[in-house]
C-alpha cells in the first residue's frame, strides 16, 4: 500500500502563503516557547527537576491543584447538564438572559472575577458574612479556591451539551416511552449516554481550565503554604526568587499530569464513541 | 374517556413541579456565581459615589493602564485574526497529511495553563537567555517590556479566530471558491468576493472573543511584564496592585470598566448568535 | 473546441479513481459521461476544469496540451452540482462576476457587463430575477443561473457535473431540453456527468459509460443501447 502523499496539490491559490503564515506565527507564539521550557528541563536534567519538585510544598501545591480542580470540573459537569437541559427544553421568563450570562466566565477578566469573588465570599462580605453565621469560613480557604474553579469553568459543559439536546429527535424518547419506559428510565438510559461524550468534551476542558487557573484564585485563596497554595502560584514565586529550574519542575510537571489526564479522558471519549456513534 | 384526556401530557418532557424545581435550581446556581460578583464589582466600584470612582480612574496609573491594555489588543488581537484566518484556509481548503496534528498544537494553549505560558516566554526571550540576551543587546528587550505582553496575549488566545472559523469553512465547503476559480478570479479576489463575505459574522465573533481575553488576561502578563508602574502595567495588574493596596474604590473602579467591556461583549456575541445563527461555528448554533 | 484526453490517470493515496483512460471528444458535441457513482465519472469532469490534478497523462485542446494551464486558462464554462452559486450576491452580480474577476484591461465597461448579463437572463428565460438573492429561487432557477454564469465568460467548453442531479422529476425534464437549446445555441463542446442513463440517452450526441474508474463503451445511444460491449453496460441499462 502506497502512503498518501503529503500535500494533495490543489488549483485554489494560496497555499504556501497561508501554510507559511501558519506555521511561522504557530512556532513563534506557542512551539519556541514551549520548547524552551522543554530544553531547559533537559539541561537541568530529571534530578535536578527531581529535586526542585520533591518538597512537601510542591507535592501539596500539585495534590491541591488536581484535586480542587477535578472537584470542580465534576461539579460543573452535573450543574453544565442540567443548564444545558433546562436552557434547551424548557421556556420560561429569562431564558435568554440566563443563556447569554452562562458565557460570563469566558468574557469576564479573571482578576476582576477574583476581587469580586472574594469581596462578596470574605466573612465581612455579603455571602461571607451567612457563611460565618453558620461557622463556616468561605473565602481564603479551599472553599474559596473551589469557589473561584467553578466559576472559570461553568460555561464549558453547558455550551458543549447544548447543541447535543437541540439535536436529539423527540421520537427517541416518545420511543422510549411507548415501549414502557418511565421518564426517568428514559433520561438515564437513553438520554444521558447520547449527551455523554459532548459532556465529557466540557469536562475535560473545564478540568484544564481549573488546573492552570491563577488570576481569579490567588485573591480568594489566602496562598497559605501546604493549606491553600495553588501549583501556577509557586512558579510565579520560584520566578521572583530567580530560581528558573525550580519554576521549569514545575511547568513541566504541570504540563506532563494536564497530558496524562487529558489523554485519559479522549481514550474514555473514543470508547463511548465506538458504542453509540458521533452524536 | 375524557378523564385519560385530562390526563394527557407529552410524554417526552418532565412533570411539571421537576421542571420547576429544575429551572429555580439553575437559577440559583447562576444567581449565585455568576451575577452575585458582577453586581458586587459596580457596588464595590460606587462605595464612595460615583464622582470618586471616576476620579480614580483619572489618575495617571489608570490611565497609563488603559492605554497600555489597548495598545496590546490593538497588537495581539489583529494578528491572531491574520493566523487564525491563515490557518483555517490552509486546514480548509486543501487536503495533507499531518492536519489533525496541526490542529491539535493550534489548541495546545488551551491546555496550558497562562502563568506556564508566561515562564516559556520569559525562558525564551528572557535577558539571561541565548535569544532574550542577544535582543536586548541590540536594544529590543521582550520580557518587563511591550512586545512580551503582546505575545503572552497571543499566546493565551492563539486558537480563538482559528476554533471559530474552520467549521464554519469546513461547512461552506470548496465549491464556492472553485467556481469563482473556473470564472478566471485570482487568489485574493475569490478571497475577498467569495470567502471573506461568508465568513465575516464568524470572523467578528471569534475576534471579538479574542479581544475580551487579550484585554482581561492576567497569569501570563504577571509573569512576563515585570509589574512596573505606568510601564508595564496593564488594567488587570494594575487591579491587582491596586487591590493590594487596599485601594478598594480604584480597583473596583478600574475593575468596573473592564466588567463593562465584559457585558458589551456578551451582548454583541448574543446579537450575532440571535441574528447570524447559521454563519456561525456548528457549535454554536441555537 | 476539440478535446483530447490521452492516457489520464489519478490516483487518491491507494486508490485508483481513475486507470488510464484515453477518450476524444468533437468539436461541439454534447457527451454525456454515464456511470454509478464512484465510477470515476466527476474525477475525469475536474481533471478537464482543471480543479482536479491528473497522477499522468495529457489533456489536449485543440491539439495543444492543455494539462499545464491553470483553471483560469482553461476558461471552461463549470456548472456544479450544488450550482456553488455565491449566496451573498444577487443573481446579476453572480452572472456579472468572471466579467468583473477579468484584469483591467480586459475588463468591459459597466453598461457593457449589464447588457451581456440581461441578454443571458433572457438566454435562460429569467428575465426578470437579476435583483435576486440565490436563496429566493427554486432549484430549476438556480441551476439556469448557474449555467447562465458559466457562459458568461464566453467559455471554450462548457462541463456540467450531474446538472439535474438536485431536480425532482417534472423539472429535471423541462430543464433537458433547455440544456440542449442552450448548447445548440452557442455550439459549445460540452460534457456532462450523469448517473441516469435516460437523461444521456436522450440528450447526448455521444455517451461515455464508465465503472470503477474504466470506460466500458464509447458511443451513440442507439448504439450503445443496441450493442452493449461488456457485461456490465448491458446490466447497468437494464437496471
Amino acid at each position: 500500500m502506497t502512503m498518501r502523499p503529503l500535500i494533495n496539490r490543489s488549483p485554489l491559490p494560496g497555499m504556501g502563503l497561508s501554510a507559511g503564515i501558519t506555521l511561522t506565527m504557530l512556532s513563534l507564539v506557542v512551539l519556541l516557547p514551549i520548547g524552551a521550557l522543554l530544553l531547559k528541563g533537559a539541561t537541568a536534567g530529571l534530578p535536578a527537576l527531581w529535586t526542585e519538585v520533591n518538597t512537601p510544598r510542591i507535592w501539596g501545591s500539585l495534590a491541591l491543584s488536581f484535586r480542587l480542580s477535578l472537584i470542580a470540573a465534576l461539579i460543573n459537569l452535573v450543574f453544565g447538564l442540567l443548564l444545558a437541559w433546562v436552557l434547551v427544553r424548557y421556556r420560561f421568563p429569562g431564558r435568554k438572559l440566563l443563556d447569554a450570562a452562562v458565557d460570563l466566565p469566558f468574557a469576564l477578566p479573571t482578576a476582576v472575577a477574583g476581587i469580586a469573588l472574594t469581596a462578596l465570599y470574605a466573612p465581612n462580605g455579603a455571602f461571607g458574612a451567612i457563611a460565618k453565621s453558620f461557622g463556616v469560613k468561605i473565602a481564603y480557604t479551599q472553599w474559596g479556591i473551589l469557589l473561584a474553579l467553578i466559576f472559570v469553568g461553568l460555561p464549558f459543559v453547558t455550551r458543549t451539551v447544548q447543541p447535543v439536546v437541540e439535536e436529539i429527535e423527540r421520537e427517541v424518547e416518545e420511543a422510549s416511552a411507548t415501549l414502557g419506559a418511565s421518564r426517568f428510565y428514559t433520561l438515564r438510559r437513553v438520554v444521558l449516554p447520547m449527551l455523554a461524550p459532548a459532556a465529557m468534551t466540557g469536562f475535560a476542558l473545564s478540568l484544564a481550565r481549573a488546573v492552570g487557573e491563577y488570576g481569579s484564585v490567588i485573591f480568594i485563596a489566602g496562598n497559605i503554604p501546604l493549606k491553600t497554595e495553588i501549583a501556577p502560584l509557586l512558579i510565579v514565586i520560584k520566578l521572583e526568587e530567580f530560581n528558573y529550574t525550580g519554576a521549569t519542575a514545575i511547568g513541566i510537571a504541570m504540563l506532563l499530569i494536564s497530558f496524562a489526564m487529558l489523554l485519559v479522558i479522549n481514550a474514555l471519549q473514543v470508547l463511548s464513541r465506538r458504542r453509540i456513534g458521533y452524536v | 374517556m375524557s378523564d385519560t384526556h385530562l390526563r394527557f401530557r407529552p410524554v417526552a418532557t418532565e412533570p411539571a413541579p421537576v421542571r420547576a424545581a429544575l429551572i429555580l435550581t439553575s437559577v440559583a446556581f447562576l444567581a449565585v456565581l455568576l451575577f452575585a460578583p458582577l453586581i458586587v464589582v459596580f457596588v464595590e466600584a460606587l462605595r464612595d459615589g460615583a464622582i470618586a470612582a471616576v476620579a480614580s480612574l483619572a489618575n495617571p496609573e489608570a490611565a497609563s493602564a488603559i492605554r497600555l491594555t489597548l495598545i496590546v489588543a490593538a497588537l495581539a488581537v489583529p494578528l491572531n485574526a491574520v493566523f487564525g484566518i491563515s490557518a483555517a484556509w490552509f486546514i480548509t481548503k486543501y487536503d495533507f497529511r499531518g492536519k489533525a496534528l496541526l490542529i491539535t498544537m493550534i489548541d495546545l494553549p488551551f491546555s496550558v495553563s497562562p502563568v506556564v505560558a508566561g515562564l516559556c516566554l520569559v525562558l525564551t526571550f528572557g535577558a539571561n537567555t541565548a535569544l532574550g540576551g542577544w535582543l536586548v543587546g541590540h536594544g529590543y528587550p521582550v520580557v518587563f517590556a511591550l512586545p512580551s505582553i503582546v505575545l503572552a496575549s497571543m499566546f493565551v488566545t492563539f486558537p480563538f479566530v482559528a476554533r471559530e472559523l474552520i467549521p464554519v469553512m469546513i461547512e461552506q465547503g470548496r465549491a464556492e471558491e472553485e467556481a469563482a476559480l473556473t470564472l478566471g478570479a485570482s487568489g485574493w479576489r475569490i478571497f475577498f468576493t467569495v470567502t471573506l463575505p461568508n465568513i465575516r459574522w464568524a470572523l467578528l465573533y471569534g475576534v471579538l472573543l479574542c479581544n475580551a481575553r487579550a484585554m482581561g488576561e492576567f497569569g501570563a502578563v504577571a509573569v512576563v511584564s515585570g509589574k512596573i508602574r505606568g510601564q508595564t502595567a496593564t488594567m488587570p495588574i494594575t487591579i491587582e496592585m491596586l487591590y493590594n493596596e487596599y485601594l478598594s474604590v480604584a480597583a473596583f473602579s478600574l475593575a468596573a470598566v473592564l466588567a463593562l467591556l465584559a457585558l458589551v461583549t456578551l451582548t454583541l456575541k448574543t446579537l450575532l448568535e440571535w441574528r447570524f445563527a447559521d454563519q456561525l461555528a456548528a457549535s454554536h448554533h441555537r | 473546441m476539440h478535446i483530447e484526453i490521452d492516457e489520464i490517470s489519478k490516483e487518491f493515496g491507494s486508490t485508483a479513481a481513475l486507470h488510464p483512460v484515453s477518450l476524444a471528444i468533437p468539436s461541439g458535441a454534447l457527451v454525456a459521461l454515464l456511470g454509478p457513482s464512484g465510477s470515476g465519472k466527476t474525477t475525469l469532469l475536474r481533471i478537464l476544469g482543471g480543479l482536479e490534478f491528473p497522477t499522468s497523462g495529457r489533456v489536449l485542446f485543440d491539439g495543444e496540451d492543455a494539462t499545464a494551464l491553470t483553471v483560469q486558462q482553461r476558461r471552461a464554462g463549470f456548472v456544479f452540482q450544488s450550482y456553488a452559486l455565491f449566496r451573498h450576491m444577487t443573481v446579476f452580480e453572480n452572472i456579472a462576476y468572471g466579467l468583473r474577476a477579468r484584469p483591467r484591461a480586459q475588463r468591459p465597461a459597466a453598461a457593457e457587463i449589464a447588457r451581456r448579463v440581461t441578454k443571458l437572463l433572457d438566454l435562460i428565460q429569467l428575465p426578470d430575477i437579476g435583483a435576486r438573492y440565490p436563496s429566493q429561487l427554486s432549484g430549476g432557477q438556480r441551476q439556469r443561473v448557474a449555467l447562465a454564469r458559466a457562459l458568461a465568460i464566453e467559455p471554450r467548453m462548457l462541463l456540467l457535473d450531474e446538472p439535474f442531479g438536485a431536480l425532482d422529476a417534472r423539472v429535471r425534464k423541462e430543464l433537458r431540453a433547455g440544456l440542449r437549446e442552450i448548447h445548440d445555441t452557442t455550439g459549445l463542446t460540452s460534457v456532462f456527468v450523469t448517473h441516469d442513463q435516460d437523461e444521456a440517452m436522450e440528450l447526448a450526441d455521444l455517451v461515455v459509460v464508465m465503472s470503477m474508474g474504466r470506460i466500458e463503451q464509447i458511443g451513440r445511444p442507439a448504439d450503445i443501447r443496441a450493442r452493449p460491449a461488456t457485461e456490465f453496460v448491458k446490466s447497468f441499462l437494464s437496471a
